[in-house]
């Protein structure tokens, strides 16, 4: 076989398989973005207390913030 | 004068090609079909459904410690599952593990080449895995002993044909997964070496991976100079999902914390959100004023805080569900080039081309 029907079959087989794989990425179940942005929403609300970086924990318990010394007067 | 082709090898030639063009009208067809049915689940946008959440208040973020050490631009950096070590990797050649709390360097290995673009911590906390130019990754057991020297019981795992990009254990110290410059991505066993699967599919240089949070999930997620994010089935080494909305390289993913979505942040000077149940991009979030490459994220533990690190030295904090940006944090003095949020959610860390790494909380 020369060069150009070497290189014709693998553009074949590469073709193939791009056909193969919007195949399988056609064939999956979707579902509407009203439905699934909710479920992002809640899953937010759900967790928002134990969030540190969004509740601002204070200096006590967050071992990163420095604790203010206490001064005796 | 050149010779006539052969009937026979003319006829072949005439088949190759109807075959390809009636492949290249499938896959078109395909194509067609794939953006009708995304764009019919299209019935609204993420912010308008999170409008009557609560807008975010003030943040007051700030670098609580700067860690010292390296010679180089910072490449890469991973938080252990104990919430206070980190590892990082440099151009210059070196691994160090540090004490977050403390900034004190508990052990530093010096790779055989410069550039260590990834690195990783292993589950158990006793050994991380790195590579880069070399184009392998390999594990470091920690050891106890300070005196002990690491290099010498290090193990070869990954082999690509070019550089590895980034590593990532999977649920235990056992399997290790790779992406690279050579294209693809690869699972590996750490104790043979053997590599389990590979994944092709991305048509240039993966630059990350990210792994599905839950236990049972076998999934991960990776981002290239293709411009693609490709979803994968790790048993099989099928990609599942595609997107390709981002307009240049995407230089990391990372999931939504219920595993239902991911965050990608790309050259194209945007993060974007998608949603793997819908099967398409959900978000965008950018503004006119930010023109340069996003280089790493991380959400925050409920996932409604997106972080990015960018090439302008910047931080951008972003409202996930608003897309709205919520906060933007200057220290670094060069590129922000990795950032992670700790296992516990209490910080998160970045690590720049100023050399240095910042805690921020």
């Amino acid at each position: 076989m020369s060069g150009k029907m070497c290189s014709g079959s693998n553009s074949i087989i590469q073709a193939q398989k791009l056909v193969d794989q919007l195949q399988i990425e056609a064939g999956m179940e979707r579902f509407k973005i009203s439905l699934t942005a909710a479920d992002l929403v809640q899953y937010c609300q759900e967790h928002r207390r134990s969030d540190p970086l969004l509740t601002g924990i204070s200096a006590s318990s967050n071992p990163f913030k420095d604790k203010k010394t206490c001064v005796l007067l | 004068m050149r010779s006539p082709p052969i009937p026979e090898m003319a006829t072949q030639e005439v088949q190759l090609n109807e075959t390809l063009a009636h492949l290249k009208t499938e896959s078109d067809t395909l194509k067609t079909k794939l953006e009708e049915e995304r764009a019919k689940l299209h019935d609204v946008e993420l912010h308008q459904v999170a409008e009557k959440v609560e807008a975010l208040g003030q943040f007051v973020m700030k670098t609580r410690r700067t860690l010292k050490g390296h010679g180089n631009k910072v490449l890469c950096m991973d938080w252990c599952k104990d919430k206070r070590r980190i590892v990082s990797s440099s151009q210059d050649g070196k691994v160090i593990v540090w004490d977050a709390f403390t900034t004190n360097k508990e052990h530093a290995v010096t790779m055989p080449c410069t550039w260590v673009m990834a690195c990783a911590y292993a589950p158990s906390g006793c050994a991380v895995a790195c590579g880069g130019l070399d184009n392998k990754c390999s594990v470091y057991p920690l050891s106890l002993d300070k005196n002990e020297n690491l290099a010498a019981k290090k193990k070869s795992v990954a082999m690509h044909t070019n550089y590895l990009s980034a590593c990532c254990f999977t649920n235990s110290d056992m399997q290790i997964l790779t992406s690279s410059g050579d294209g693809t991505c690869a699972l590996w066993d750490v104790e043979s070496g053997q590599l389990l699967q590979s994944f092709h599919g991305h048509a240039a240089d993966v630059l990350c991976l990210d792994l599905a949070p839950s236990e049972t999930a076998n999934t991960f997620v990776s981002g290239g100079c293709d411009k693609k994010a490709n979803v994968w089935d790790m048993r099989s080494g099928q990609c599942i999902q595609s997107f390709e909305t981002h307009e240049s390289d995407i230089n990391s993913v990372r999931y939504y914390p219920s595993g239902d979505a991911f965050a990608s942040g790309s050259d194209d000077a945007t993060c974007r959100l998608y949603d793997l149940r819908a099967d398409r991009e959900v978000a965008i979030y950018s503004k006119e004023s930010i023109i340069f490459g996003v280089s790493s994220v991380d959400f925050s533990l409920s996932g409604r805080l997106l972080f990015g690190g960018y090439n302008d030295y910047t931080i951008n904090v972003w409202d996930v569900l608003k897309g709205t940006r919520v906060s933007i944090l200057f220290g670094h003095e060069n590129r922000v080039s990795t950032l992670r949020v700790s296992p516990d959610g209490t910080a998160f860390c970045t690590g720049s081309w100023d050399h240095t790494l910042r805690i921020w909380a």
